[in-house]
C-alpha cells in the first residue's frame, strides 16, 4: 500500500527533569550572519525566518487539505496517538506550539472532556443514596466546569495560521479552555512554570534555533510537566526509503500546485524533513 | 509487501522516552541505560547546563538500579557521580523521584482506585505537575508492584524483628503453623485500608505484561516466611512448602475480599483451617506411607506362612508313608 512509503513519525516524550539536551547545533553561534540551511538551500538566520513565514502564510488557507492529501490521513492517528500518551487529566495546562491550526488543541479538548463526563458519572455511581437536588447540582456543575478547569494555550508565530485556526475552532464549536497567542518558540511570551504539557507537532523542524526552543519548553514547564514532540524522521529501510523519496519529491509538490498552487513551498517542506537531524540525535 | 508494511508501520511508531525501565523496556537497552540519568531539584536549577552534559557520563558511573520494585532499598543514600563537583548534595535519581511519587499516591487510591488519576494526584501532593502521572503505565501497575513490595518489605522487617526478640530469649519461639498463620495474617492485615480496590488491583496483576513481576514478588514474599519460619530443607520438601503456602496465602486473599465479618474474623479462622489442613496432610502422608508398610509386611508374613504350610504338608505326607513301608516288611 502506498500508505508505506509515508514518513513515519516520532514521538520524543521528554520530562522537564529528564535529561533535554540541546539538538546539535544547527546553526553554530558564528559571529556574524550564522548560516543555516532552508531545505536544501544556504541562508542566513533571519532570511530563514522570513522564508518560513513566507511559506506558511501561503499555505495556510489550505494547511489541513494538504496535510490530508500528502499524509492520505494518517496524520490524524499520529496527532490521536499523541494526545492519547499524553493522557491528561482534566485540570491539565496545554500550551501547543507551533500549532497553527489547533489540531492537537481540539483533540486535547475532546479528550479532557470525555474524561470529565467519566469522572462525575463515576462521583454519582459512588453515593448511592442522593437527593434529587444533589444529583441537579452536578448536573450544574457538569455544565460550568465541562473540561474541569483545563485550559490550552496555541501559540503560533504566523498570524494566518492562527487565523485560519479561529475560523475552524468557530466552525467546529469549541470556545471553552481556548487561547490563541501569537509567539515565537524561541522566545515564548509566557512566565516560567506555568504549563504542565507543552506540545509541538510536526513544527520543530521549522523552528531555526532548536536549543533556544528546547530551553522555553524547560522555562515555561512546570516542575514534572511533559514536553511531547511529535515530527517526521527518517526512514531506515532502503528499499522503503527509495520509496518514500520518490513519492515525496515528486508528487507531493506536485499535489501542492495542483491544492494549493504553491510549489516551492512543498518542495520547501519535503527538503526540511530530509534537514531534520534523524532520531538517534532527537534523543540525546 | 506486506511484511515491510508491518516493519515500517512499526518504525512509524514511538520510541517513548519513559522514566523508568520496567519490562516495556527491555526493547531499546540503549535507551534504558540514559533513563538512570540525573534528575535535579529545584534547589540546583541555574546548574542546568552541565548536569546536562553529563548525564549520559552517569550511567556508566552509577550501577545500573534494577527496575524490579522489590530490589529497591528502601532509604538509600543517593548516589551522586563527581562529574566535576557539579551535581549538589540533594540529588535524587529518577527511580528515587518515582518511588516518591508512587508512595504520595497510595494515600489517594481508596477514593481513584489503582489508576493514573491516582498517580497524578500524588505527583501534585509533591509540588510537581499532574503530568508527572505520565512517567508511569497508563493502567495502575507500577502503583499497584510498589506497594506489594512495600508490604513484603514491612513484612520481611517484621519476621526479623521477632526472630531477633527469640534469639535474645525475650519471647518463645512460635510452633510451625503458629507462626505461618501470624505471618500471613500480618500481610493480609497491610490490604485492610485498601481492600474495597483491591479486587481491581488483582485484576491488573494478572494481565500478562504483569505476570513476571507480581510473581517474583509473591515467591519471594513466600520464601522468606518460610525461611523466618526456620526452614531448612534441601530436598523437594522445599518446593511443596511453598507451593502448600502459596495455595494458603492465595485462598486467604480471595476469600478476605469478599468478607464482611466484623475485622475479617471469618478470614482467619478460614486462615487457621487451612494451615490446619496442610500440617494434616504431612501427618496423613507419613501415616499413609506407615500403613503401606504395615500392608506390605502382612502379605509377606501370609505368603510365607502359606508356602511354609505347603511344606509341611509335603514333609508330613512323607512321614506318613514310611512307617507303612516298614509295617509292610514286618510279617515276612
Amino acid at each position: 500500500m502506498a500508505a508505506a512509503g509515508l514518513g513515519p513519525a516520532r514521538l520524543f516524550l521528554g520530562r522537564r527533569r529528564g535529561a533535554m539536551r540541546a539538538l546539535l547545533g544547527l546553526a553554530r553561534g558564528l559571529a556574524s550572519g550564522p548560516q543555516t540551511h532552508f531545505g536544501f538551500q544556504n541562508v542566513s538566520e533571519e532570511e530563514r525566518r522570513e522564508k518560513i513565514y513566507q511559506v506558511f502564510e501561503n499555505v495556510a488557507e489550505k494547511y489541513d487539505v494538504m496535510n490530508d492529501s500528502m499524509t492520505l490521513g494518517i496524520h490524524r492517528v499520529w496527532k490521536d496517538i499523541l494526545v492519547h500518551k499524553m493522557n491528561p487529566s482534566p485540570g491539565t495546562l496545554l500550551v501547543d506550539v507551533a500549532g497553527g491550526t489547533g489540531d492537537i488543541a481540539f483533540r486535547f479538548i475532546n479528550y479532557v472532556h470525555s474524561i470529565r463526563e467519566r469522572q462525575l458519572q463515576q462521583k454519582l455511581k459512588r453515593h448511592q443514596n442522593l437527593s434529587w437536588q444533589e444529583i441537579s447540582k452536578s448536573y450544574e456543575e457538569e455544565k460550568v466546569k465541562p473540561l474541569g478547569d483545563s485550559q490550552v494555550v496555541v501559540c503560533d508565530i504566523n498570524k494566518e495560521m492562527l487565523k485560519v485556526g479561529k475560523q475552524r475552532a468557530q466552525h467546529l464549536g469549541y470556545s471553552e479552555g481556548l487561547s490563541w497567542v501569537l509567539g515565537n518558540a524561541e522566545e515564548l511570551p509566557f512566565d516560567d512554570d506555568k504549563f504542565d504539557v507543552y506540545t509541538i507537532a510536526f513544527g520543530i523542524r521549522n523552528v531555526t534555533r532548536i536549543d533556544l526552543a528546547l530551553q522555553e519548553a524547560y522555562r515555561v514547564l512546570k516542575p514534572g510537566g511533559r514536553f511531547l514532540c511529535l515530527e517526521f524522521s527518517h526512514v531506515s529501510n532502503p528499499l522503503l526509503s527509495r520509496l518514500y523519496d520518490l513519492y515525496s519529491f515528486q508528487v507531493i509538490p506536485v499535489l501542492g500546485e495542483i491544492i494549493a498552487g504553491d510549489w516551492k513551498s512543498y518542495q520547501y517542506l519535503v527538503e526540511s524533513i530530509r534537514r531534520f537531524p534523524p532520531q538517534a540525535d532527537g534523543r540525546t | 509487501m506486506a511484511a515491510a508494511a508491518a516493519g515500517s508501520l512499526r518504525r512509524a511508531g514511538w520510541r517513548l522516552w519513559r522514566g523508568r525501565a520496567g519490562l516495556r523496556c527491555q526493547l531499546y537497552p540503549p535507551q534504558r541505560a540514559l533513563h538512570a540519568s540525573a534528575v535535579l531539584r529545584r534547589a540546583s536549577d541555574e546548574q542546568k547546563k552541565e548536569p546536562l552534559a553529563s548525564s549520559p557520563q552517569q550511567q556508566f558511573d552509577s550501577p545500573p538500579t534494577d527496575p524490579q520494585p522489590d530490589h529497591e532499598p528502601q532509604g538509600s543514600r543517593p548516589s551522586y557521580t563527581g562529574q566535576g563537583g557539579q551535581e549538589s548534595e540533594d540529588y535524587e535519581s529518577e527511580e528515587q523521584l518515582q518511588h516518591r511519587i508512587l508512595t504520595a499516591a497510595l494515600e489517594f487510591v481508596p477514593e481513584h482506585g489503582w489508576t493514573a488519576e491516582a498517580i497524578a494526584e500524588g505527583a501534585k501532593t509533591l509540588g510537581l505537575s499532574v503530568a508527572a502521572a505520565g512517567m508511569f503505565h497508563s493502567d495502575g501497575s507500577e502503583l499497584i508492584l510498589h506497594f506489594v513490595s512495600q508490604c513484603n518489605t514491612k513484612l520481611s522487617d517484621l519476621l526479623e524483628q521477632e526472630q531477633k526478640l527469640v534469639q535474645l530469649g525475650e519471647t518463645e519461639k512460635k510452633p510451625t503453623d503458629q507462626f505461618l498463620r501470624d505471618a500471613v495474617e500480618a500481610r493480609l492485615r497491610m490490604l485492610i485500608p485498601y481492600i474495597e480496590k483491591w479486587p481491581q488491583a488483582v485484576s491488573i496483576l494478572l494481565l500478562p505484561h504483569n505476570i513476571p513481576s507480581s510473581l517474583n514478588l509473591l515467591t519471594s514474599m513466600i520464601d522468606d516466611i518460610w525461611h523466618y519460619a526456620g526452614d531448612q530443607s534441601t530436598d523437594f520438601n522445599w518446593y511443596t512448602r511453598r507451593a502448600v503456602l502459596t495455595g494458603i496465602y492465595n485462598t486467604t486473599e480471595l476469600v478476605m475480599m469478599q468478607d464482611s465479618s466484623p475485622d475479617f474474623e471469618e478470614t482467619w479462622r478460614f486462615l487457621e483451617n487451612r494451615i490446619a489442613d496442610a500440617m494434616n496432610m504431612g501427618n496423613t502422608a507419613k501415616q499413609v506411607q506407615s500403613t503401606g508398610e504395615a500392608l506390605a509386611q502382612g502379605l509377606m508374613g501370609a505368603a510365607v506362612t502359606v508356602s511354609n504350610a505347603e511344606t509341611n504338608k509335603a514333609v508330613r505326607a512323607e512321614l506318613c508313608s514310611v512307617p507303612c513301608l516298614m509295617l509292610a516288611c514286618l510279617p515276612s
